[in-house]
């Protein structure tokens, strides 16, 4: 009998091994997590992040939902947004990454957020649920992305809007150049140096190429089952946020 | 941008203004400029509007203009007038469209000021100038909604 395989990075893995070798990524990781983000995308995942809660039309009393949510920078916006009368769900598959997110939540003053160890395959929560689900750099991790858009599409409420944050193709050749000298040669480097965690570093950088492109991830939004979904690239593409609406 | 720059406006003005946009739920309006490359729809659901650049889906209606009347109408021009002279092209469900202009009438963002990204600053200068020449020339927007119902109802077979 062939085993069904998958990616992780640029290795072919079994299916059923890749989510435990992606925890092992994150578990590595976790407590230097912020520090690698600020330094790997020279502080320009802030910029990422705050475009992504501009444009997420969230407001005071809304339920928001954040898969792969780790330390919690998105989970953090979100609350101030939805205020006392809304909700924020920060939620990983990751236990390191979610008390990292509790951690930081807490020294941060923000109150009001829930934790929920969870796989973003599985949502444990009814049909219905959210006025907008979020998912920032986090999946490209996921084993079976179609069955996480699909369960993220059942969690929302008709007329929610999902926003998906992820490195993705950029058009612009010498970029291109550039950014694939970094993520290859100075990424896994400085990810030795810093978090003395080479090989952590190296399927990051992996996991980026494998993921799908601007126009691939949209038909998968698409057909999900989403009416509507655009993409903005973001840093020429470095960056896309797909933002899907349950109509 | 622009139309994560316009989505942002209008739905500050919901927000902050309590504006009830049930009336809109589940519709979908597509605006089209005949002079520049300007598509936007504008999603309306869950209390807010979404506006797109993805024009692909099904729209319960369509608007064509040119960016001049369109200027115009932001800034309060009698709609019954430009569809009496053919400035506008509206198919589908008015009703929809009047509530959208309605609002849109509301948003206080610079239009010129976003069209000359399309078109170069003194481009959309003229348009605008243009834009204002059509109001000053006009009375104040009044409650015209029965009048463009039936102006529409009975669109011209061209
Ligand atoms: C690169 S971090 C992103 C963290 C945070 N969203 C941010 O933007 O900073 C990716 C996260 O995805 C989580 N993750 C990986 N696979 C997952 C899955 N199947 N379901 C939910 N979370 C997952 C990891 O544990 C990790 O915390």
């Amino acid at each position: 009998m062939t085993q069904e395989t998958t990616h992780f990075g640029f290795k072919e893995v079994a299916t059923q091994d890749k989510q435990g070798m992606v925890r092992g990524v994150f578990d590595s990781v976790a407590n230097k997590y912020d520090l690698m983000n600020d330094v790997l995308s020279f502080g320009a995942h802030r910029l990422w992040k705050h475009y992504t809660i501009a444009t997420s039309n969230v407001k005071a009393g809304d339920k928001v939902l954040d898969i792969a949510g780790g330390t919690g920078d998105l989970a953090r916006a979100f609350a101030m947004k939805v205020g006392d009368s809304g909700q924020v769900v920060l939620s990983d598959i990751n236990a390191a990454m979610l008390n990292e997110g509790r951690k930081n939540l807490i020294n941060k003053g923000v109150s009001g957020v829930e934790f929920v160890q969870l796989s973003g395959e599985q949502i444990p929560f009814a049909d219905n649920s959210f006025d907008c689900v979020s998912i920032a750099f986090g999946l490209r991790n996921v084993t079976d992305k179609d069955q996480c858009i699909r369960e993220m599409y059942r969690v929302l409420k008709p007329g929610g809007c999902l926003l998906i944050l992820e490195f993705s193709k950029t058009d612009i050749a010498l970029l291109e150049k550039f950014y694939e000298f970094y993520s290859f040669n100075i990424m896994p480097q400085l990810g030795k140096i810093i978090a003395d965690d080479e090989d952590s570093y190296q399927y990051l950088a992996e996991s980026i190429r494998k993921h799908p492109n601007q126009e691939t991830l949209k038909q998968m939004v698409l057909d999900a089952g989403f009416g509507l979904c655009e993409y903005h690239n973001l840093s020429g593409g470095i960056v896309a946020l797909h933002k899907g609406i349950k109509i | 941008m622009q139309a994560v720059i316009l989505e942002r406006a209008l739905n500050y003005l919901l927000e902050t203004h309590q504006i009830d946009v049930s009336l809109l739920d589940g519709k979908v309006v597509h605006f089209s400029l005949q002079d520049l490359p300007i598509e936007v729809g504008f999603v309306c659901t869950n209390t807010r509007i979404f506006v797109t650049t993805d024009t692909s889906t099904i729209a319960d209606v369509n608007i064509k203009l040119k960016a001049s009347v369109f200027l115009a109408l932001l800034q309060g021009e009698d709609l019954t007038k430009l569809l009496r002279e053919d400035k506008i092209i509206i198919h589908g469900d008015v009703k929809t469209a009047q509530l959208l202009v309605d609002l849109l009438q509301q948003v206080d963002i610079d239009f010129e000021e976003e069209l000359s990204k399309y078109t170069g600053d003194i481009v959309a200068h003229q348009v605008g100038k243009l834009a204002k020449k059509f109001k000053s020339s006009d009375n104040p927007l009044t409650s015209i909604k029965d009048k463009i119902t039936t102006l529409l109802i009975r669109p011209k077979v061209q």
